[in-house]
């Protein structure tokens, strides 16, 4: 994207100040996103941003400077003004680049060979299987969005990465009402793929079908009890309590300084012994997958507990500065305007021995999460909350009743040591998560696992 | 490119097109931001970008292309124009024409001004001066000082030409205390002229993270509660789409068909307000100039917020409520300073009205648990618990459980101590709230 004559001239200005390492972050993104309400398209947005970053580090302190414009000029007046948040003598050179890491698009069909036509058709069988479904369901909407997202990474220790990852996902809302009373379900699927992703991964009706399911059985549900009971969190999203409850505090932007329930832990037993957690950027096609990281190291699979036992945080470059701990390829930044940090990228609980249905059987009275909304967590305290979007009460281990609006809430510490079952099939499921370096796709995943006490936030009484 | 010639080939190119009409928003932006970390810099970040938002109305749909590269005006258009023929909706897609606009009072901003090593000498401060506050200030998890300038134009083909500059300038500690094993912290910000100014913050900050200390749960059941202004407003905002037109027409808000009626407490009193004094605009981001709105007076709901599309598909004027979630999204409804009418009790007054209950303090999950088109919600809380008028003990690992519009209607005191959350896309403000019940979940 740049000559490597002004990619070295950035890099070597960058640490004129006395800077022991520095890195360009060059990005170009084009996306496609449309939305559809009650079946008629209602906004179709193109965008393509450019822009370009520059970081310098000298030990843990950390310098960044980033513009739109990637003019040479622009460039070197980035790596002048990171530069300048430093007041030392230069001690290094940027080496020139000796390795070239090259990921390749993961599409078979690229977006620029889609036209509008064919996204609205999808987002059209979205909305009518979702209102076929019933005629309760009052509303539908469907998001499309494809996103082409190409980085490129210099640093001057030599190395040049660049990738280019395809990702899509169609987002379907439905709405049921009855008596002045809204429910709402949700489906919606993504991959780190081309638009291919419709013919091998996604039945687009199965997600409209889902969606309105989840909003029309809400809808006749009674509030959730309130109180601390067992509960069984299904697949899929339902990792969203290992990405919550124990993954944010295992990324370096809070081990790093201090700031985690899960600092000094590694070698400890810190989950139930049945507990495997894996946290995977190299799965091909999946939502959080990337070739390289946003820092040009190549992603990894990191086993993150095993048996129970901490084997790894998730650490970027100057995570391991700050912890001496090596670098796992988890360097991740939303776009340009971000300075890279420690994330996730296809996160869940590897597969258990345990019979789906006996953990339900053998619960007593409980609540069975079967699908999951989002979530968050503070890391100093492990202090994690997320939604139940679609619950189900369970007494004598027989699903009692739907129920709405529970939230689930804990510490993560604890919740962790609390899981007695892990299912056979692990499935996975996306989302986007944000924090310090911005909002990025991530995926999550689990087998149905069993908690054996979790406090329940609802509204509702005695069933 | 400048921005004017990239501009103008996009309006010539766009109606030799066929094109009806051509609008550009651009956002150009200065910003410099430092966050320190034991006495050193720990980030330090320059920012500069600059979008190029294009809206074509193309055979009457409105398409929109959005680019930071200002060359290849041609494919712009295209892909506004492709965009535009995609539209199904048949709702019209007015713009706003040339007009004047109100002169507005602003605050001079001189921490704008000042030099870098002059904003890094303030964040090291804040941080000292942090740390020194109280002996159980362990250390910072975050310190930052963030300042910038935003310019930005809203030209379109009928002769709209709105441009502002926007300064803006912020400060957010988040001290971290220690007891014995336990740490607890707590973020407080404050944004505008006055941040030099932040020995309130590190108060704040500090006294909400030693709140937090020998917290236990609470039984599970219905609670009085009092919802601190702070908490409340968090509430709020997260419900606002609620009030937006555009929720209504699409059957996505529970107040459609409400105008007119008793949808609150007689206490509450809700005025969207783009004049308010720390933060007025002079235009929202259709160029529509700026207008007060009356949301709900005593309880009663007399308007929805409109941008100029859902107030000409309503037979009304807009509100100038048109927003933008950032420079590359299209336009949609926002908020300005959107906040309910302080009342006249202080924060100990309505403590001693509580009498038995429970002063919930914060809110969290906010993006998860809960439902702005039900008006459900489930958090996760913090708070106080109170007994015969008086503070008992600290209250953590609860979920406060209701229904927005129910809860409206359970209202039984408000507070004259208004506070405003961190502005964004639209900017919430809400007193300290009295609520007649909750549904707390805890043991």
């Amino acid at each position: 994207m740049v000559k490597s004559s002004i990619v070295n001239a950035v890099l070597d200005e960058a640490l004129r100040t006395g800077g022991d390492f520095s890195e360009l972050y060059l990005q170009d993104t084009e996306s496609n996103t449309m939305t559809m309400i009650d079946g008629k398209v209602e906004n179709a947005n193109y965008k393509r941003q450019v822009g370009a970053g520059v970081r310098v580090l000298k030990g843990t302190r950390s310098a960044y400077a980033y513009s739109a414009d990637t003019s040479e000029a622009a460039l070197l007046a980035c790596a002048r003004a990171a530069a300048s948040a430093l007041k030392g003598e230069k001690e290094f050179e940027a080496k020139s680049i000796c390795i070239d890491r090259i990921g390749k698009s993961f599409a078979k069909i690229p977006f620029s060979e889609i036209d509008n036509a064919k996204r609205i058709e999808l987002m059209r069988k979205a909305t009518n299987a979702a209102k076929a479904h019933s005629g309760e369901v009052t509303q539908v909407v469907a998001n499309y969005s494809d996103f082409d997202h190409r980085t490129w990474v210099y640093n001057s220790e030599g190395v040049h990465a660049e990738d280019r990852r395809p990702r899509v996902r169609t987002a379907v809302q439905a709405v049921a009402m009855a008596n002045g009373e809204a429910q709402t379900g949700t489906c919606s699927p993504g991959y780190g793929m081309g638009f291919e992703a419709y013919n091998e991964k996604i039945d687009i009706e199965e997600v409209g079908r889902e969606a309105a399911k989840t909003a029309v059985t809400m809808l006749h549900a009674p509030e959730c009890p309130a109180g601390t009971v067992p509960v069984v969190i299904d697949g899929g999203f339902g990792g969203v309590i290992l990405h919550e409850a124990c993954v944010h505090g295992l990324e370096a932007t809070s081990v790093g300084r201090g700031n985690s329930v899960f600092c000094g832990k590694l070698g400890q037993q810190i989950a139930s012994p049945i507990v495997n957690a894996v946290d995977d950027g190299t799965l091909p096609g999946e939502w959080g997958t990337m070739h390289f990281d946003d820092e040009g190291n190549p992603s990894q699979c990191n086993r993150l507990i095993e048996n129970g036992i901490l084997k790894t945080y998730l650490v970027d470059i100057l995570g391991s500065r700050l912890m001496n701990h090596p670098i796992t390829g988890s360097g991740r930044r939303q776009d340009y305007t971000f300075a890279p940090t420690s994330r996730m990228t296809n996160t869940f609980f590897a597969p258990g021995n345990d019979d789906e249905e006996e953990m339900l059987r053998t619960m007593g009275e409980g609540l069975f999460a079967a699908k999951m909304g989002g979530g968050s967590v503070n890391p100093l305290t492990g202090e994690f909350n997320f939604a139940v979007s679609e619950g189900y009460w369970v007494r004598d281990g027989r699903i009692l009743c739907p129920v709405r609006g529970a939230t689930l809430i804990g510490k993560g510490a604890e919740v962790l040591m609390k899981i007695d079952r892990i299912g056979r099939k692990m499935w996975m499921a996306p989302g986007m998560c944000g924090s310090l370096s911005g909002s990025i796709p991530t995926n999550v995943g689990q087998p149905r696992i069993r908690v054996s006490e979790i406090v329940v936030g609802g509204k509702g009484g005695a069933l | 490119m400048t921005f004017e010639q990239f501009k103008d080939e996009c309006f010539k190119l766009a109606l030799e097109k066929g094109c009806e009409n051509a609008e550009v928003c651009s956002m150009a932006t200065d910003g410099f931001s430092v966050n320190v970390l034991k006495g050193e810099l720990s980030k330090y970040s320059i920012e500069s970008t600059n979008g190029f938002n294009l809206r074509v109305i193309y055979g009457g749909k409105s398409g929109y292309a959005y680019t930071e590269v200002f060359e290849d005006a041609e494919s712009l258009v295209d892909h506004a124009i492709d965009n535009a023929k995609a539209i199904e909706n048949t709702d019209e897609n007015p713009m706003q024409g040339a007009c004047e606009y109100p002169e507005i009072e602003k605050k001079p901003n001189p921490v704008v001004d000042m030099s870098e090593d002059e904003k890094i000498e303030l964040a090291l401060n804040l941080e000292k001066d942090t740390l020194a506050f109280d002996d159980r200030v362990n250390r910072t998890a975050h310190c930052s000082i963030d300042t910038g300038v935003s310019r930005i134009h809203i030209h379109n083909t009928l002769g709209l030409k709105a441009d502002t500059e926007e300064t803006y300038s912020s400060a957010v500690i988040g001290a971290i205390l220690r007891q014995g094993e336990d740490e607890h912290s707590s973020y407080a910000f404050k944004f505008g002229p006055e941040i030099t100014d932040y020995q309130d913050i590190i108060k704040e900050s500090v006294d909400n993270a030693l709140m937090q200390f020998n917290a236990k749960t609470v039984d599970s059941g219905e609670y009085r509660i009092l919802l601190r202004n702070d908490a409340a407003g968090d509430l709020l905002q997260a419900f606002c789409s609620m009030f937006f037109a555009g929720s209504v027409q699409k059957g996505l808000s529970l107040l459609a068909g409400k105008l007119g009626e008793q949808i609150a407490s007689p206490m509450i009193t809700i005025i969207d307000d783009p004049f308010e004094k720390d933060n007025p605009r002079k235009f929202d981001a259709e160029g529509v100039p700026s207008v007060v709105t009356n949301v709900v007076e005593n309880g009663v709901l007399k308007s929805y917020l409109y941008n100029l599309k859902t107030a000409l598909k309503d037979g009304v004027a807009s509100t100038s409520n048109a927003g933008r979630a950032g420079a590359a999204a299209p336009v949609e409804t926002a908020p300005s300073n959107f906040y309910i009418v302080k009342g006249e009790k202080s924060f100990n007054e309505l403590v001693a009205q509580l009498d038995h209950g429970l002063i919930i303090t914060e809110l969290s999950g906010l993006h998860a648990g809960l439902n702005p088109v039900s008006g459900d919600f489930s958090l996760i809380a913090k708070g106080l618990l109170v007994d015969n008028g008086t503070i008992l003990r600290s209250v953590d690992q609860i979920t406060a459980a209701g229904n927005f519009l129910a809860m409206m209607k359970d209202i039984i005191g408000v507070g004259s101590d208004i506070k405003f959350g961190f502005p964004g896309f639209g900017r919430v403000g809400s007193p300290s709230l009295l609520i007649e019940k909750l549904v707390i979940s805890g043991k």
